[in-house]
Formats: C-alpha cells, sequence, structure tokens
C-alpha cells in the first residue's frame, strides 16, 4: 500500500495553532505525591462511567494504584496492586467497564506483554491475555462500547480483545501492517469501526474494522475456550499516512480529525480524507500545528480532556504546559516521564 | 496566523529552481513589477482563503465533536443510571470513604494552596503494604494493603507474523533498501541512526510537480489578467516551486479545463466497449492473471508476466460438416444448404464442401498467394510495402478472385508467368520458397500493425482498394475461366471445392456471363460485411479461431454470442478471416507438415504479440551452470549443495530453444511453461520410473531434486477418486510416486511451542520415518540485496529467518511464514531442508533425517557459510536466539 504524504505548496498550508496557556487558565500544582522510586509511565481517569469520574490510576513499574480525587482538591489512595513478577514494568493503563454489572475494570500492560483485567470493585484479578509477542505500549477503550479493549505492541500488531470473554478477536498486522513497534493507537471518537495506530516505522495508520464486526459480535456470545476463537489478522488498513518524518509516539483522535506528535516539536492536527471504496487511496491535509517547544524526546504522551476542550503535553522530562484548547479545563494531573492527563473535573492537583 | 515559511521545507532542490526563477525575474525586472505585486496579493488573498476554509474546518469539527462526547458521557452516565437501583451502586465508595477518613487528619484546607502537604508513600513489600506517610503540618501513617497479580509466564517474545501456505514475492513497498533507519539503543535512550552507506541511497529523481488547488488559482487567474508570457511565467515562478516549462504546460491544462467547463454541458463520451481492440480488453486480464498457477494476481509471480504462448496447443476437435447439425437457424450450415442446391448444378463434380481446413487447402492458400503476389508484380500493381494491408487485402480479394475461377487456370497463368522450364509439380514449392524469404521480411511489420493498431481502418481501406483489382483478375479469370474445367485431377478438384466455399456468397464461378453484373454487389456486400466488424469482433473471431479452429457455429456462440450470427462468422471467415488467418504463415519456412502448420499460425500469432518489453532483465549469466538431469556430471553438483540453484523463468522461443534461449543461457532446464515445443532439447523431460516411488536417485526427477509433475512424468499420477464421479482413469498401473508431496502439500502437522534451547520450537505431532517430508519452509521472496539489508536489521534483533533460496531469491520468514520457521538449528539435526524445484518454482521442504517420535522437536543445520555463522552456531549445540552475532555477515540458513 502506498504510504500518503501531506499536499505541499500554495493552499496546503498549515495553520499554526498555539499552545500558551492563557493567564486566566494557567494550572499551579497544588499537592504533591511521591508514589514508589519509580517513573509512573501512565495515568488515567475512567471516563468509562460517570459513577466513578472522580477516580484515576496510574501505573509504574510492577505497581498499579488507583485513587480518588476529593472535593477539597486532595486525593486519597483507594488501592495498590503488584504484579508477582518484579521485573514487570507496566507502560500503560486503560479504564474498561465489565458487560455484566458495569464494575469499574482496569486493564494494564506493560514490557511482559501481558495484558492485566483488573476489577476494582471486588479488588481481584480478572483476567490475563497472553498472546502479544512483546511489550505493550498502549491500551485504549472504546468508549461505545466498553468491555473492547486495543492494544499496541513492540510485536508490530495491534489487537482487539473482548475483556468480557477474554478473547482475542482481531490482529491488525501484516502486508499493510505496522513495520516496527506500534507506540499508540486510538479509537474514532463516533465510528466504532475505525481507529488508528502509529509507531516507529513513522506512520499514522486508520484502520477499519467493518468487514469483520461480525467477529467483534461474535465474541459476545462465545461460550468455548477463548483460544478456539477464529482470531482473524486484518492486514490492510484504510488510509497510510506519512505525517512525520520520525517516530510517531502519540496519536489521538479530535472529531473526525487526527491529532499526532512525534519527535519535532510540534502537535499536528490534519484531516484523513479515505476513500470508502478504494481502501489505501486518499489524501491528508494538514490543518495545524501546534508549536510544543522542547518537545524533542520521544515516547511523551499527550492527551485531552473528557470534552476535548483540553490538552496536556509534558515537555522534556521536567516541564508540563497546559493547553487550552476550549475552555472548561478543571483538573489536570501530570505523571513525570510520559504522560499528562486532563480531566474535567473539580480542582487542580498536580502528581509528580 | 498562518506560518508561510515555507521554504524551509523545500528540498536544496527546490531552491535552486527558485533562485533560476529569481533570475530570470532580474532580467526583465522593470516590467515585472506590478505582475508581482499583483500576484502578491494574489497570493494573500489565496492564502487568507485557506485559513478561512481551516478555521470553518475546525468549527465543524468542534461540533460534531462536542456532540460526540455529550454522547460518550450519556453512555457513561447511563452505567450510573443503571446501576442506582441495585446493591451494586457504587462500588469504589466505601473505598473512597475509607480513604477520606484515613486523610481526615491531616490539614487539607493548607494544601490547596501550595505545595504544603507531600505524601510520600513506602512499599513494604515483604509485608505486602504499602505505608502512606504526608509531610505536611500534621504527620500522618496510612497503612494500605497490596493486591497481588498471581505470576503469569510470560511468552517468548516474537514478532506476529502472517501465515503462508504458498511462498509470496516481496512487494514493492516493502523494500528496506534505500530508506533511512533509526534505531534506539534497547538499553539507553541513545539514537543510532543506522542509515545505510550513503551511496546506496539512490538520488532523489526529478520529481514532477504536483499543483494544488490554490497554485492552480494563481496561476489561472495570473494569466488570465496577465497573459501567458515570460514575465508572468517567470514571477510565478518565485511562488512556486515549479519549473517555468511545468508552469507554462499547467497554465495550458487549466486553460482547457475552464473552456470546457464553460462550453455548455459536458459532453458524455459513451464510447462502445466494442471499439476497443482484445489487446486493451484483455490487457487487465493478461496483466493480473498469472499462467502458471491459474489466479488472478498471484503473489508468488506477480502480476504484469511476460506471457509466454505455447507453441502447442491442444488439437481441436475437427467434426466434419456432414455430422453437424445446425447451430439455429442462422447457421452457415443452412446457409451452405441453399448454396448447394444453387450451385450444384454449375459446379458438378466439386460436391464437398468441406470448410474446416484440410491439407490441400492449405496448399492452396500458401500458393495463392504467392500466385497473386507474383501476377500482381507482373502487372505492375505492386503497392507499396509499408501499406502492409495493401498485400493482404489484395490476397484476398486475388484470392476470391481468383480461387473463384479455379486454381488450374491461376496455375496456367503462372507457368506463363515464371520460367517454364520447371515441371509444374515441382514448381509450387520453388516459387514459395523463392517467395519466403520476402514474406518474412516484412512480417514483423505487418504483425505489429494487424496486432497494435485497429484493423477495421487498413481493412477498410484497403477493401476499397481491392476493388478494382478484383474486377481486374476478374476479367483475367474470365479469360482463362474457358478452360477451367478441362484439368480435373484429384487435387485440383479438392482444392477447387474448397476455393469455392471460400469466396463470397454472391461470387458464382461458373455464371461467368453473369459475372460482371454481379461484381459490384459484391463488392458492396464485401466491403458492407468487413466494415460492420468492430476490431473487437475481429479479435474475438480470431481468438475463436485459435480455440475452436474453422468452427463458425462455435465461434458465434461462444465468443461472439449476442454480436455476430454463425452466418456472419462464417462469411467473414471465407471473405476476410480467412485470409487474415494465412498471413502468419508467410513468416516461417514452408518446410513441415502443412496440416500442422494451419494449426500453427495463430499460436505464432499469439508468441509474436508477447510484451518483450515487459521482459525482465534478469537473463544474466551465472558462474555456475546446470542442465537437464541427463547430464551426469549435474548430478554431482547436485549433491554438492554449495553452488546455487538457478531461477527458472519461462523462455519464449517457439519451436525449438536455440542458444539464444534465455533458459539456456541461465542454465536451466525448459519447463512445461516454456514456449517451446515438447521435443524442445532442453525440455526436462520427467521420469519413467516404475518402482521405489521416485524416491531414489535413479529417478531423475528426485536426483535432480525436483518433485515429479503428472504433467511431465509418465506414470506419476494424482487421483482424486476411483473412476466413479467421472474424472480420468489413473494412468501408470496405479504406480504411487512419493516426489509430490510439494507440490500436494501432503505435510506432518507441526506444533509451535517453547523450545527446550531457546525461544520457540516447532514440534512435530506423529512419529514419521526416515526421509519423510514435513512441510515447507514458506516466506517472502526477496533478492539478495534486499536480503542484506534486511540481514542488518535482524542481526540487531538477533534473529534471522532469511533462508537462501536461489541465485536470485532469499526466502524471508521473518513476517511471514509459517511454523518451520521456529524450527532451531542444531549441528547434529534430525531433520534436513532441501531446495526442490516444484513446477518451475523453488521451494525449501523440511524432510525428516532419522525416524522421528511424535512431539519431538525438529531441528535442522542451518548450513551457514564459514565466514556467516553466528559464534553460537560454531559450538555443537546452539541456539539462533541466543547470543549476539558476531560475524559482520549476515546469517543466512543454507539447504544442503
Amino acid at each position: 500500500m502506498a504510504k500518503l504524504g501531506p499536499g505541499q505548496g500554495l493552499g496546503c498550508e498549515a495553520a499554526e495553532g498555539s499552545l500558551v496557556p492563557s493567564r486566566k487558565r494557567e494550572y499551579k500544582p497544588c499537592g504533591k505525591h511521591t508514589e514508589g522510586k519509580r517513573p509512573l509511565y501512565a495515568i488515567g481517569f475512567n471516563f468509562m462511567d460517570a459513577r466513578y469520574y472522580d477516580v484515576f490510576a496510574t501505573v509504574g513499574g510492577n505497581r498499579v494504584t488507583t485513587y480518588r480525587c476529593l472535593e477539597n482538591g486532595s486525593f486519597a489512595l483507594l488501592q495498590a496492586y503488584i504484579d508477582e513478577d518484579k521485573d514487570e514494568s507496566f507502560y500503560t493503563l486503560s479504564w474498561a467497564r465489565d458487560h455484566d454489572d458495569g464494575s469499574p475494570l482496569l486493564v494494564a500492560a506493560g514490557s511482559n506483554g501481558i495484558i492485566r483485567v483488573i476489577n476494582c470493585a471486588t479488588e481481584k484479578l480478572a483476567k490475563s491475555f497472553v498472546g502479544h509477542g512483546d511489550s505493550i505500549n498502549e491500551i485504549r477503550t472504546q468508549p461505545l462500547k466498553p468491555s473492547l479493549i486495543i492494544s499496541a505492541s513492540k510485536d508490530e500488531s495491534v489487537r482487539l480483545w473482548n475483556v468480557h470473554t477474554g478473547i482475542c478477536i482481531l490482529i491488525f498486522a501484516g502486508a499493510g501492517g505496522h513495520r516496527n513497534e506500534v507506540l499508540s493507537v486510538d479509537f474514532h471518537p463516533s465510528d466504532i469501526e475505525c481507529f488508528a495506530s502509529c509507531g516507529m516505522d513513522n506512520t499514522v495508520k486508520i484502520w477499519s474494522m467493518k468487514e469483520f464486526w461480525l467477529y467483534v459480535d461474535k465474541s459476545y456470545s462465545w461460550t468455548d475456550l477463548p483460544s478456539k476463537f477464529p482470531t482473524k489478522y486484518v492486514q490492510f488498513p484504510v488510509l497510510i499516512a506519512a505525517v512525520h518524518s520520525n517516530y510517531v509516539d502519540c496519536t489521538r483522535w479530535l472529531g473526525d480529525f487526527i491529532l499526532s506528535k512525534s519527535v519535532d516539536n510540534e502537535i499536528v492536527l490534519w484531516e484523513p480524507k479515505t476513500k470508502e471504496q478504494s481502501p489505501g487511496e486518499g489524501s491528508i491535509d494538514i490543518l495545524q500545528k501546534y508549536p510544543v517547544p522542547e518537545c524533542d524526546i520521544w515516547f511523551i504522551k499527550f492527551s485531552c480532556d473528557f470534552h476535548f476542550n483540553q490538552l496536556a503535553i509534558a515537555q522534556s522530562l521536567e516541564l508540563a504546559k497546559m493547553a487550552p484548547y476550549g475552555d472548561g479545563m478543571k483538573w489536570i494531573i501530570r505523571a513525570p516521564k510520559t504522560e499528562t492527563s486532563v480531566a474535567a473535573l473539580p480542582p487542580v492537583v498536580m502528581l509528580d | 496566523m498562518a506560518s508561510l515559511s515555507k521554504a524551509s521545507d523545500s528540498s536544496s532542490q527546490r531552491s535552486k529552481r527558485s533562485d533560476q526563477g529569481m533570475m530570470g525575474r532580474d532580467a526583465a525586472a522593470a516590467s515585472a513589477v506590478p505582475i508581482h505585486g499583483n500576484l502578491t496579493q494574489l497570493i494573500r488573498q489565496i492564502k487568507s482563503g485557506r485559513l478561512a476554509y481551516i478555521k470553518e474546518k475546525l468549527e465543524a469539527n468542534r461540533k460534531t465533536l462536542q456532540r460526540h462526547s455529550c454522547a460518550l458521557f450519556d453512555v457513561a452516565a447511563a452505567a450510573e443510571v443503571a446501576s442506582r437501583g441495585t446493591d451494586g451502586g457504587n462500588a469504589l465508595s466505601q473505598r473512597a470513604a475509607e480513604g477520606q477518613s484515613r486523610l481526615a487528619g491531616s490539614d487539607l484546607a493548607n494544601g490547596i494552596e501550595e505545595r504544603d502537604v507531600v505524601y510520600m508513600q513506602e512499599e513494604n513489600l515483604a509485608a505486602g503494604t504499602l505505608v502512606l506517610s504526608s509531610s505536611g503540618a500534621a504527620a500522618q501513617r496510612t497503612v494500605v494493603r497490596f493486591v497481588k497479580l498471581p505470576l503469569v509466564e510470560r511468552i517468548p517474545p516474537y514478532t506476529t507474523w502472517i501465515f503462508l501456505d504458498k511462498n509470496q514475492r516481496m512487494a514493492d513497498d516493502q523494500s528496506v533498501v534505500g530508506r533511512r533507519r533509526i534505531y534506539y539503543d534497547p538499553v539507553g535512550n541513545e539514537a543510532l541512526i543506522c542509515s545505510d552507506s550513503d551511496e546506496e541511497i539512490p538520488e532523489p529523481e526529478e520529481e514532477k510537480h504536483f499543483f494544488t488547488e490554490g497554485e492552480d488559482q494563481l496561476i489561472w487567474r495570473a494569466t488570465q489578467e496577465h497573459g501567458l508570457n515570460r514575465e508572468v511565467v517567470n514571477v510565478l515562478c518565485q511562488f512556486i516551486d515549479a519549473t517555468p516549462s511545468e508552469i507554462e504546460e499547467r497554465s495550458e491544462v487549466l486553460f482547457e479545463k475552464n473552456e470546457k467547463h464553460s462550453a455548455s454541458s459536458d459532453k458524455i463520451e459513451s464510447q462502445l466497449s466494442l471499439d476497443k481492440t482484445m489487446d486493451a480488453v484483455l490487457d487487465s486480464f493478461d496483466n493480473l492473471f498469472c499462467r502458471r498457477c491459474l489466479v488472478f494476481d498471484c503473489r508468488l509471480h506477480g502480476c504484469s508476466q511476460n506471457l509466454v504462448f505455447p507453441c502447442e496447443k491442444q488439437p481441436y476437435s475437427l467434426e466434419p460438416d456432414e455430422n453437424k447439425k445446425p447451430c439455429g437457424h442462422q447457421c452457415y450450415l443452412r446457409w451452405r444448404e441453399g448454396f448447394q442446391e444453387m450451385h450444384d448444378d454449375g459446379l458438378g463434380g466439386c460436391a464437398t464442401y468441406t470448410m474446416e481446413s484440410g491439407t490441400a487447402s492449405h496448399k492452396v492458400d500458401v500458393n495463392i498467394m504467392s500466385e497473386s503476389e507474383d501476377s500482381n508484380r507482373e502487372k505492375g500493381n505492386i503497392r507499396s510495402m509499408t501499406l502492409v494491408g495493401t498485400s493482404r487485402s489484395k490476397i484476398i480479394s486475388s484470392v476470391s478472385a481468383e480461387e473463384s475461377t479455379t486454381p488450374p487456370s491461376a496455375d496456367t497463368s503462372e507457368t506463363e508467368n515464371v520460367s517454364s522450364d520447371l515441371p509444374p509439380s515441382s514448381l509450387r514449392k520453388h516459387k514459395i520458397s523463392k517467395h519466403g524469404p520476402r514474406y518474412r521480411e516484412r512480417s514483423p511489420g505487418k504483425r505489429q500493425k494487424v496486432f497494435t493498431s485497429d484493423i477495421s481502418f487498413a481493412s477498410n481501406i484497403l477493401n476499397k482498394l481491392s476493388i478494382p483489382e478484383i474486377r481486374d483478375t476478374r476479367q483475367e479469370s474470365r479469360e482463362s475461366g474457358g478452360d477451367k474445367l478441362q484439368i480435373v485431377d484429384e487435387s485440383t478438384k479438392k482444392t477447387s471445392s474448397k476455393d469455392i466455399c471460400g469466396e463470397s456468397p454472391t461470387t458464382t464461378t461458373d455464371n461467368v456471363g453473369r459475372e460482371s453484373n454481379k461484381v459490384s454487389s459484391t463488392n458492396n456486400l464485401l466491403e458492407h460485411t468487413l466494415s460492420c466488424w468492430s476490431a473487437l469482433e475481429r479479435d474475438l473471431y480470431l481468438k475463436g479461431i485459435e480455440i475452436f479452429g474453422k468452427n463458425s457455429c462455435l465461434i458465434a456462440r461462444n465468443l461472439l454470442s449476442g454480436l455476430k450470427t454463425c452466418m456472419e462468422v462464417a462469411n467473414y471467415m471465407y471473405n476476410n478471416g480467412a485470409a487474415m488467418a494465412k498471413r502468419p504463415l508467410l513468416n516461417k519456412s514452408i518446410s513441415g507438415d502443412f496440416a500442422e502448420t494451419e494449426q500453427d499460425y495463430m499460436e505464432q500469432d499469439m508468441v509474436s504479440r508477447t510484451r518483450i518489453y515487459r521482459r525482465r532483465g534478469r537473463n544474466r549469466k551465472l558462474k555456475y551452470t546446470w542442465k537437464s538431469a541427463g547430464h551426469p556430471t549435474v548430478r554431482k553438483r547436485i549433491g554438492d549443495g554449495k553452488q546455487w540453484y538457478t531461477q527458472y523463468n519461462p523462455c519464449v522461443c517457439q519451436q525449438m530453444c536455440g542458444k539464444d534461449c534465455p533458459c539456456v543461457e541461465n542454465g536451466t532446464c525448459c519447463e512445461k511453461y516454456c514456449g517451446c515445443s515438447k521435443s524442445c532439447k532442453n525440455k526436462f523431460r520427467g521420469c519413467h520410473c516404475a518402482k521405489s516411488q521416485c524416491r531414489s536417485r535413479q529417478c531423475p526427477c528426485f536426483a535432480a531434486n525436483r518433485e515429479c509433475d503428472p504433467d511431465v512424468c509418465r506414470n506419476c499420477w494424482v487421483s482424486c477418486g476411483d473412476g466413479s464421479l467421472g474424472e480420468p482413469p489413473a494412468r501408470g498401473d496405479g504406480y504411487q510416486c512419493g516426489n509430490m508431496k510439494l507440490l500436494l502439500k501432503q505435510q506432518q502437522r507441526i506444533l509451535l511451542g517453547r523450545s527446550d534451547v531457546a525461544g520457540w520450537g516447532a514440534f512435530i505431532k506423529n512419529p514419521v520415518h526416515k526421509n519423510d517430508y514435513l512441510g515447507e519452509y514458506t516466506g517472502e521472496l526477496i533478492s539478495h540485496k534486499e536480503a542484506d539489508k534486511r540481514g542488518k536489521i535482524y542481526d540487531r534483533a538477533n534473529s534471522s529467518f532469511l533462508f537462501d533460496l536461489n541465485d536470485q531469491y532469499v526466502l524471508d520468514a521473518y513476517r511471514k511464514g509459517d511454523k518451520l520457521k521456529f524450527a532451531n538449528h542444531s549441528s547434529n539435526p534430525n531433520c534436513y531442508a532441501k531446495v526442490m524445484l516444484v513446477a518451475g518454482d523453488h521451494r525449501v521442504g523440511i524432510y525428516a533425517k532419522e525416524h522421528i517420535e511424535a512431539s519431538e522437536e525438529l531441528f535442522y543445520d542451518y548450513r551457514y557459510g564459514p565466514d556467516q555463522a553466528p559464534a553460537w552456531a560454531r559450538r555443537p549445540k546452539g541456539s539462533k536466539k541466543d547470543e549476539a552475532s558476531v560475524s559482520h555477515h549476515r546469517a543466512h540458513k543454507v539447504a544442503r
């Protein structure tokens, strides 16, 4: 499949956006919580269930920790989970919701390549998914179907899992797949069959599960062993975009547009124009570029709040800057090393 | 505002261009100034238009996004609502309450202001607890118990791979050659940019500028306002990264586009598909269909293969006319009955109307052609040879005319023309050989003309040209017609009868007196029928001839159904088609059997169509060659195991392969996919084994490291039943060939599991005997150059799945392959790999070296070259994944 580059020349220029925080919305840290000695690689609020909007989790080393934000601006430690394998290093987490009783599930994975599904209501490990051939770099949950998760791995594949039944439904790899580690994935906010992935092969790929949705439905009613499920390979994405010329380490949908970042000190907002009839064709249009100074270290992710009004990103390893994309920013938590998370909730707390 | 710093992106090449533009501008600086200002303004407009567009887009997107997130909020809220009634409630509320109570003592009021309160956690792994202490005004300690996540054993690492049951050629976009790669040290974060040495990175080609919409707009408006001249183009060059010529070209395109746009409604060009030639229609078929695998879009042999048409064809059944039933009321047989009745009296003895070409008719065809040519020359009527078709249509006309007056007359006239010292019987041959070379000379051009351009055009014109000639010859024939029935011997009777059939129905032979009246009508009809045939129909007709022979019923029904009736086809066949059909005969010496050449002509036609320009220039010479299995020296070499096999590419030779045959040059045998005939000396003839199941060196196939082929070998036969379903009976007295396992995919069940040695391993499910075939090592076929590059990358990861296949390809099972790629290396293995030639393709089979028990792990010797072997491979037992490769060479597996 041909990679699509952005159009160049007059009439294709990108507008320059600004990520400079406005005065009135400058966020200050009001609390500091030191969690062990190991770096925290990920942090995430539970967007899947309105009951738990004030709950967030962190992962670092072989530990997964959940907290609850308090009215007074502080937060309380809820639970702490620890992997018996001391060498495990969790890289990513995502919240999901149980298909049956709606209890909050926390999905975490890392260097071992094993996805851990923790039921936070019962404080027990619900499932472990073995299958990825190498470490897992990111997990995201499908917000419209919160028992579907997708994982991006160093083994060059992206896999779709059903947390409810423990089935690996689809594997996105092969002829049109990534040619190096997959670093980031994100579901389209409204198109349930569509997601984007990016990685160390410098490309962003947009995939569609339309033709394979049958298997997704099937996975809910599967009663046999999960290993006997007819897992399918999806080999060809809908679109391959060469927007960046280096590792693409984070990608997020912003409506029908995509925000992605490489190590070029900027976040790029672009529009993928896919063609329904002929996959692999189409075009991309870079709309806006947000310069982020001193952000040339890779594997720094950014994240948006629930309503996509705010975007947060860490600059180098020390600085964090809030970026008001619109308004309504309320609560920011920053984890060192990798990811900064934003949520539209009351007071501002910084975690360091 | 918008970032307009495009210069930073543009390559040096592009900036050079704009420099040139600048210089050009200096020359005409004075006059350009107003234009320049004008254009700047235009550009500003376009840019602000773009910004407005972006703003609009973002705004629209923001709105949809709002909808999306509201929907998501609803989903999330619904979960809350659903659980409200149940006792589930907020599963975390209790915990949260606990947490709050834990922190109740601390002074949280201060915490909000600045970093007053800092919480410290201490892990006490031995006790399985987490101690939380705050360092704020009030020190406090809380303890949380760790929940343990039980250990799950991780699996050995692997890269996701796709199962292949058949080798695939690498897709072009998968190449790593000439691509810059960046590697990060797995330990540190140091970036190692591993671009291959610079000279290997191909020079960026002078790419054509792609004009954006904004640029189009600029060019259009600039040229509208200022006209298209040097100055304008030069100024445009400053703003657009393109050469002046490109801009000029583009402005013309734009002009045309706008013209078209304004010119009322768009004309819908509804071209009938029938206007296309067969070549155009078949192009996608020829390009996409693999004639070796019989599939479209073959991943092994690729698209746009060299078309090879075998020179030997399956004979089509020649059913005598008399036994045939008319295929419909428009069948030529019906017409012929009528015709027969009409002319029976006149023709007398000429009763047999064998329409199918027989031996005799052929002779006559050839004969007449040369004769007519001769007589034409005598008369000085020779048309210029560039109008190749002319001669052809002349032939047509003269054929119809001269044939209509019996051949004897022609014969006699010719004897007069040519030297009379030769006896008439030998004359024929003599003449043919005389004219042979001349035709041959001309034939390439003729062929080209016929097959590349529209035939209809040529023949239409020529048809008209031929009209007077028909008259001419007719006159002549009328003169000689008087004594036409005088000489009646066996052969002439036959030929005349045939020739009469060949003519147009209204041309009567016997009614010489009435002929003058009819000549004009004949011509009209001829012209009419010929011009009605579109190019595609003509081509379909020719294909029909190729497939069914001169059987108008079948051609009309199968290929021209709905387009032409059987009668029309028959008509065409004997007016135009027959003559066309004879043409290719001319380019070969008529030494062989005539009956055969009749068939051959079409095939030769096809061969001539082979797209030579598509041929891949891979016929390089090799250091080592090996010939057919008949050569005793070759057998030794095969056993040697050190030399590379040579990739086989079908040759397009006709008949026999000579020294120029690419197969001969490469040292490969000709296979069934070659164009050459079965009797080609370079052809591999298969085996005639009747014992040992073709699994010993006695079998020439086995000895040549080839699998037997049911198409080639005499006794090796595959049957899929006992004959009850109507399949052909097995040949070779039920002989069981054991040398077709790869072809028939009769592999053992291989299991994938954790190796006893390292990483993954391949295991056998059921016990096997020595020399049993276990399975195939499949993968991507990549070039040696590509393999060198990939090898470097794989060596970093310490896992290589490269396997040398032949002089052209290396198998790479890294991302595509099968489970046997996980079989580990051992210097004391229980399996061996062998490259086999299966139906023209080299494939790697894995065979048992000894008896292997069920569920044993499989090992084979990777046979690294002495300079390639990684350090561990030199030790008695090692694994390919364990240690770093010391050698600078890539590690390849080699079959024995």
